[in-house]
């Protein structure tokens, strides 16, 4: 963490960290919180994102600085170690990356419906307040995104933002392109100020949380020259559950007619298939299910079957580990059976 | 005005309502403050071609467009080359003229930076800094910049958002004095500063700023037929040197010009530019020299190591051509030891471009004894923190103390590796049986001479593996993951793949991953067909000679996309009339979506894209879609096709014959609609329907050209199953304003250049020769 804090009359300098997928909202919900800061509670801030190409469904980080008026922002660097982290969907905090840094008395936001109280918080330091808000099913009841609860939640939670601010920049933000979306925003925001719960008992570790950047796999001495990969296929060990946003398909045995429609249109190469010798015909190709690993979630597959052996459901925890079907036997070991 | 005095995020000491023009506060990035300032510029003519990070000039300057902000004339080049072309011509019109871009977008038109300089047109560049390629990284360094050093122009670079804002004014007013008529480089830390928002502070009163930019005025126009001139005359020796004498002179010009310009320009905002920005070095010992993002975070550290009583400062040029000299002798003059870090390497000269000319600088002065130590960092968007800014100034601090350089060149931040930690291994290699199972049967009909082509059916086809394993990073519902599938279950054998640039490339192969398990190779879209005709004949020649170990039958495709094929069109055209033994695939997915869903030239007319965008004053897409297709046909290659992603058989039987004529006979192409749910504005299941529509209304017709002669596939006509282009439009987010009253110019142009293809095409169709 550069920001000095030796400046810090009122509010000193507050790094807040937004972890996210894209296309929920983070991005957005930063831009926000910042434009309220500066333009109407007249702070001192700076917002930006983390980038790759501009896909759907990869991790985002959003990062907000604030200080007063009259402080220099002045490093430009990713917030390593935040006073607050607001988590924008439950299955990023199995990554120990997503509450990295988190200072000992800080914050942390999680969305998950009520009664969640994910093991991986445990590290979190006692002295943070922890904060359960179920964005999703706010945001799927007012009709908005999870990005204006979580947006309320955070306004409820530190002393710093002025909800009135904040809710004001958001309806600003949408009134002009999607005037329709405000009430509906402003019921989600508000919800999410009253509907935060604080978790207590749940955060038992000590001290700020270390830092971590992940650092390469390969160095200079033992990278191949050039920048090649020489190793095909090993996106296999890449697991891409958190791109899935509440919904994903299930297989059903009994209505497939093992006709491999869903398999020409799968964009993620998940439907399993495999030679099975004890049916009624010997050796045939048969679907055996979906290897949630790879499934995004897009129901392409479900909108092309023809029998309704595919359907949309509702994802809830644990689910997809359940009906995993691997379409690998061993990664890594290079086993496939495709 | 007021005259208190206090530091804004540039560290310059400025304002408190300073300044002699109205201003308010906003919020912007480096690439919002840019638009803003052409905006409030009111240039011209903008001739551009989108790139990461610098895209979003162009695109906040087409929301304002669409939102009747400003009348700068929009031109989406062809790529960077034709942008660079664009700016060119409309400079020697004599007005106003911007373009931005950043890394390989600058090296593709870089070529036309020293016809621009040398012809003393001025305009103005935004370079949005960014690594270059390859391998490809879109993040921040200085290596692009670098490469302009020797175009000739000036180069102005700028801190944040403010100082972005800021020096556009600035390099108009200065590349116009008639001293120095040169263009003008902006350079800003392309996402650190073009994506990161900051407080900043816009006119908020444009006449004055307007009065003091003046009438754009040059001595030559190409737009007076009264005043002839010509421009580029064929100049050999012994003149050409003493063109190079004037190109000089403008630059030593532009040392006096520049201050003049940002003490002008401080009065109006309150913002005071020095050409070299010295942050505590009054009695500096050890000092860090850095350019733009990283120099302020340096600043941060100075503090912290002054309260502790160490002797440090941070030198940071905010002009960088012409270079200054002697501001950095007069700077360092009394520091015993420096660090200059590079954010770019000159490979194999102990030092990039800064260090270079800091070095040389200061040995033109024989009393300095100042200790110069180079450090490339944060390349490719490495961060940059005040970890990294204390480690520096401990290596200057060090080598003060002990008047001693441990290691005068070296990369900071690089990492050895550990030789016990490897990427995770993948698949099995592919055997060449298991990818030959014959899904295809082609054979030549012998009363037509063209190719019959039938398939096993989809259940057959999954025991052959997929070419791409799973586990890319591709969005939920992305059309091209499909198109790929069915392509690779019709080729048979082994083939080697070549991506341009674009979605299907970027989520493939993030390092140290890969989803391919056939041979991959990509190379920048400008060139991919080229690149792969080379490797084409390498084989053939091998193979020829006798030196391919184990030879196998390979079959060689080129993917190009997203977006269509644009910017590889002239070395595309070339591997077409050489006609290799090669297949190139476009998958049409009509916008650049890889780099947030700009307007491609495969865009149909009206669509909304981020650099069409719709508002109170109209927008969409203002030319018609490229016919890629047809364009390839007139090569008269053996075999063009076009499918989608919604008729696989169709499709995978044009593959098949594809794979069958790049063996024997040359050249294909195939052209394949292809959704993106993201960024067509629908949700993620809807492509089928959607580009049933788009098939249906005769918008995207499925047919080949074999041999010449031309084959509708699909007929909606013939099947009753024609529809209004009205039907697919509304159902996508990007085309929904089409339908409304104000928007039915554009609806009944597209309708109209669709009938008339579909008419031109069926005519080739029911004709014998055609």
């Amino acid at each position: 963490m550069t920001t000095a804090t030796a400046h810090g009359p009122a509010i000193g300098m507050l790094g807040i960290r937004f972890e996210s997928i894209g296309g929920l909202g983070a991005h957005a919900a930063g831009q926000i919180l910042a434009s309220a800061a500066v333009l109407r509670l007249g702070l001192n801030g700076a917002h930006f994102s983390s980038y790759g190409s501009e896909k759907k469904g990869s991790a985002v980080k959003s990062y907000v600085r604030l200080t007063d008026h009259d402080t220099p922002i002045r490093s430009s660097a990713p917030i390593d170690a935040p006073d607050c982290i607001v988590v924008f969907h439950t299955a990023l905090l199995s990554n120990p990356v997503t509450v990295a840094g988190l200072k000992a008395g800080g914050t942390l936001i999680y969305t998950a419906p009520a009664g969640e109280r994910p093991e991986a918080l445990k590290r979190v330091a006692r002295t943070c307040r922890v904060i359960r808000v179920d964005a999703q099913t706010i945001a799927n009841e007012e009709k908005s995104r999870p990005n204006a609860v979580l947006l309320g939640a955070l306004c409820g939670a530190l002393d710093a933002l002025d909800a009135r601010a904040v809710l004001a920049e958001l309806t600003a933000t949408f009134e002009k392109k999607h005037a329709s979306a405000v009430p509906h925003n402003t019921r989600a925001f508000e919800r999410g100020m009253a509907e935060g719960e604080l978790i207590q008992g749940l955060a038992c570790g000590e001290g700020d949380l270390p830092t971590m950047r992940p650092g390469p796999v390969w160095g200079y001495a033992t990278a191949p020259i050039g920048g090649v990969i020489p190793l095909p296929g090993n996106t296999i060990t890449n697991n891409l559950t958190t791109s899935r946003t509440g919904y994903m398909p299930v297989f059903g045995a009994e209505k497939c007619v093992h006709c491999g429609l869903c398999d020409i249109v799968c964009p993620d190469y998940c439907i399993v298939w495999g030679v099975v010798g004890d049916g009624p015909v010997p050796e045939v190709t048969r679907m055996r299910g979906i290897d949630y690993n790879y499934c995004k979630g897009c129901q392409r597959c479900v909108e092309t079957c023809p029998t309704g052996a595919l359907t949309r459901e509702e994802e809830r925890p644990g689910m997809a580990a359940r009906l995993r079907v691997p379409i690998f036997d061993r990664i890594g070991g290079g086993l496939n059976t495709k | 005005m007021s005259t208190t005095i206090q530091t804004t995020t540039n560290g310059t000491m400025t304002r408190a309502g300073g300044g002699t023009v109205r201003q308010k506060t906003d919020l912007k990035s480096g690439n919002e403050a840019a638009a803003a300032a052409a905006r409030d510029v009111g240039f011209h003519v903008m001739g551009y071609f989108p790139i990461t990070p610098s895209t979003e000039v162009a695109e906040n300057l087409s929301q304002m467009a669409a939102d009747g902000e400003h009348e700068i004339c929009m031109i989406p080049g062809d790529g960077e080359h034709g942008a660079a072309g664009i700016c060119y011509g409309a400079s020697l019109g004599g007005g106003r003229v911007l373009n931005a871009t950043s890394s390989q977008g600058l090296l593709f038109a870089l070529e036309q930076l020293p016809v621009q300089s040398g012809t003393r047109s001025p305009m103005v560049l935004e370079v949005s800094t960014r690594t270059v390629s390859g391998p490809l990284d879109i993040r921040c360094d200085h290596s692009d910049i670098y490469y302009a050093l020797n175009a000739g122009w000036i180069v102005l670079m700028a801190r944040d958002p403010q100082a972005v804002y800021d020096m556009n004014f600035a390099a108009v007013k200065i590349g116009e004095h008639p001293d120095v008529r040169l263009p003008v480089i902006v350079a800003y830390d392309g996402f650190v500063t073009s994506h990161q928002k900051r407080r900043l502070e816009v006119f908020d009163d444009l006449e004055p700023v307007k009065a003091w930019l003046g009438p754009c005025e040059s001595p030559y126009t190409a737009l007076d037929p009264s005043r002839p001139v010509t421009f580029g005359p064929y100049m050999n020796d012994p003149d050409l040197i003493n063109n190079k004498v004037q190109l000089h002179l403008a630059q030593e010009a532009a040392r006096r010009v520049i201050p003049q310009v940002f003490a002008e320009l401080g009065g109006m905002t309150g913002r005071h530019y020095p050409v070299m920005d010295e942050y505590r070095m009054e009695d500096a010992e050890a000092a860090v020299v850095l350019m733009n993002s990283a120099a302020e975070t340096a600043k941060e550290v100075v503090d912290r190591y002054r309260a502790l009583g160490k002797k440090v400062g941070v030198v940071s040029p905010n002009v960088l051509r012409p270079f200054p000299h002697e501001e950095f002798r007069r700077a360092l003059k009394n520091v015993r030891a420096v660090l200059v870090g590079d954010r770019g390497d000159s490979p194999g000269a102990e030092g990039g471009n800064l260090s270079l000319e800091v070095r040389a600088a200061l040995q033109v002065d024989p009393e300095n004894r100042t200790l110069v130590i180079t450090r490339i960092y944060g390349l490719g968007g490495k961060d940059f923190d005040d970890t990294d800014a204390e480690c520096f100034f401990d290596l200057a601090l060090e080598a003060a103390k002990s008047r001693k350089v441990a290691k005068r060149f070296d990369f900071h931040g690089a990492f050895a590796g550990d030789p016990g930690q490897k990427p995770p291994i993948g698949l099995p290699v592919l055997e060449t049986a298991e990818l030959q199972r014959g899904m295809v049967h082609v054979k030549v009909n012998e009363r037509t001479g063209l190719l019959d082509v039938e398939l096993e059916p989809f259940w057959a086809m999954v025991a052959k593996p997929n070419r791409i394993a799973p586990g890319h990073g591709a969005c939920p519902g992305c059309g091209i993951f499909p198109i790929l599938h069915q392509m690779f279950h019709a080729l048979e054998g082994d083939v080697v793949v070549l991506f341009q640039t674009g979605c299907a490339m970027v989520v493939t192969t993030g390092y140290p991953k890969t989803a391919h398990r056939a041979t991959y190779i990509h190379n920048l879209f400008q060139n991919g067909a080229a690149t792969l005709s080379g490797l084409v004949e390498m084989y053939h020649e091998l193979i020829k000679r006798k030196e391919l170990k184990d030879a196998k039958e390979l079959t060689f495709v080129m993917v190009s996309g997203d977006g269509g094929m644009d910017i590889g069109m002239g070395p595309a055209l070339g591997t077409a009339h050489r006609n290799h033994h090669m297949m190139i695939l476009e998958y049409d997915n009509q916008g650049y979506m890889n780099t947030g869903a700009q307007q491609s030239y495969a865009t149909p007319r009206g669509h909304r894209t981020s650099t069409s965008e719709v508002g109170s004053r109209g927008g969409g897409k203002r030319f018609h879609h490229k016919d890629s297709a047809q364009i390839f046909a007139a090569t008269h290659i053996p075999y063009v096709f076009t499918a989608a992603e919604g008729y696989p058989e169709d499709f995978m039987r044009k593959v098949a014959k594809a794979q069958w004529y790049a063996k024997r006979e040359g050249l294909t192409y195939g052209k394949v609609l292809s959704s993106c749910p993201l960024n067509w504005k629908m949700g993620d299941d809807d492509s089928i329907e959607v580009l049933q529509e788009a098939i249906d209304s005769c918008f995207f017709p499925l047919y080949e050209v074999e041999h010449g002669h031309t084959t509708i596939t699909y007929d909606p006509d013939a099947l009753g199953r024609r529809r209004p282009a009205r039907d697919w439009l509304k159902n996508m987010g990007k085309t929904r304003h089409m339908l409304r009253p104000e928007n039915a110019a554009d609806l009944e142009s597209l309708e109209a250049e669709i009938d008339r293809r579909w008419r031109r095409l069926k005519a080739m169709h029911e004709h014998p020769e055609l």
